[in-house]
């Protein structure tokens, strides 16, 4: 009879490159824009990419747990960084750290840009902790920098869903992150399903809006508060 | 935006995800196919130990369910038992979910439900009921409330969900329920 196994850490994973490829693969759902689109004149991307392309201000930005490469060819001083040593087999500039408080310390206070869109490892923990991980990339932030932060609700433990209104749970943490460091919030949108019957009086089974990008998205302009966001 | 010689092609935004029917056996051959998800041992040692033959089972995720063949059955008429683990009734409004049971129940009068939390009230909708604060036994308090002419029993352990609990693979709530 096989082990029985409820959670990840019961029982050891394979250790091998691709193993490391497939889990990576799973959680950065951009790297198949990178995949489809480095071989191909036309490149495709989404109307998220492109909002964040067009309000990308000069200067250096960092794209963080995020498949970043994938936007390489329109940002001109882009630094990619993720957590997945297996990301520089196939992306050898990119920056691998294991803490987020690496950014930092490898970089120093020098971004004009951060951009986190998405990223599985930002999520699955509760909103104090995707606090304490801004703090992290606060740090490596220009003043005036401009901060693009996007996740799923679905993905934000320790809160109850049939209590909470969605709406208020995530403005309010924007709110409080504004207050926590000087991120002034310029833009928000945050949505999510909406469900009437159809002719038939059945429901559909859709996701909350945008499950590659995230359906709860911010942006923030650190200790200022100048740009206009289009 | 930099320069370019790529064209470029806008479209709106795309589900990425390519793996749902095949999700679990990815997740298995994590561990190198060596392990079982207690919860699929669950189900089947719930179907087993009941002495349950026919079974009709709507399902999204290939689950390699270790029962006879025969168990299945292709419609809900000849089944003894309805086993819902696809997660998609998790994504109808709280409210869809309970109309939803009260449809199978009428087909079959017995129903293993499988939920999966972190979908639940997908369009957040104010629920009129008194729910405790702990969401896992909100969940349950809420199915008991909202099904008070069915006995309503929750078989799920409780854990707060990292992520790590191939939720994916099988919804994390289970619940058996029956007309009284």
């Amino acid at each position: 009879m096989k082990k029985l196994i409820e959670n990840f850490s019961d029982f050891p994973m394979l250790e091998n490159d691709q193993h490391h490829y497939i889990r990576y693969r799973m959680g950065r759902l951009k790297h198949q824009l990178w995949l489809y689109n480095r071989k191909r004149n036309e490149a495709t991307i989404d109307t998220h990419d492109k909002f964040v392309l067009d309000n990308l201000q000069k200067g250096k930005t960092c794209i963080f747990g995020s498949a970043g490469y994938y936007l390489e060819d329109f940002i001109s001083d882009l630094v990619v960084i993720e957590q997945w040593p297996i990301v520089k087999k196939f992306y050898p500039k990119a920056q691998i750290i294991n803490d987020r408080s690496e950014i930092s310390k490898h970089n120093g206070r020098i971004f004009d840009n951060f951009v986190v869109v998405n990223n599985r490892g930002d999520i699955w923990c509760e909103l104090s902790v995707v606090e304490k991980h801004i703090g992290s990339y606060v740090k490596a932030m220009k003043t005036g920098c401009l901060f693009f932060y996007s996740f799923r609700d679905t993905q934000i433990v320790g809160w109850n869903r049939l209590k909470h209104d969605h709406y208020n749970y995530f403005y309010d943490f924007a709110l409080h992150i504004e207050k926590t460091y000087h991120l002034n919030l310029l833009w928000h949108d945050i949505k999510f399903a909406e469900k009437t019957k159809d002719g038939a009086g059945n429901y559909d089974i859709m996701e909350n809006p945008d499950t590659t990008n995230g359906n709860i998205k911010f942006v923030f302009e650190y200790k200022s508060k100048t740009k206009n966001i289009k | 935006m930099n320069s370019t010689k790529k064209l470029i092609k806008v479209v709106e935004p795309f589900a990425l995800y390519k793996w749902a029917k095949n999700f679990k056996r990815i997740q298995d051959r994590f561990y190198g196919n060596k392990f079982k998800l207690r919860r699929i041992q669950q189900v089947e040692d719930f179907i087993t130990l009941n002495n349950i033959k026919k079974v009709y089972h709507i399902d999204e995720v290939r689950l390699d369910l270790d029962l006879p063949t025969n168990t299945f059955t292709n419609t809900v008429e000849e089944a003894d038992l309805i086993l819902v683990t696809a997660q998609g009734y998790s994504r109808f409004p709280c409210i869809g979910i309970i109309e939803q049971i009260y449809k199978w129940l009428e087909k079959c009068n017995k129903l293993y439900l499988c939920l999966n939390r972190h979908y639940l009230n997908i369009d957040n909708q104010k629920i009129d009921l008194a729910l405790p604060d702990e969401f896992q036994k909100a969940i349950t308090s809420w199915l008991q409330q909202s099904l008070k002419d069915c006995t309503v029993i929750d078989l799920s352990k409780n854990y707060l969900d990292y992520g790590e609990n191939f939720t994916w693979s099988l919804p994390d709530r289970h619940f058996y329920i029956e007309k009284k």
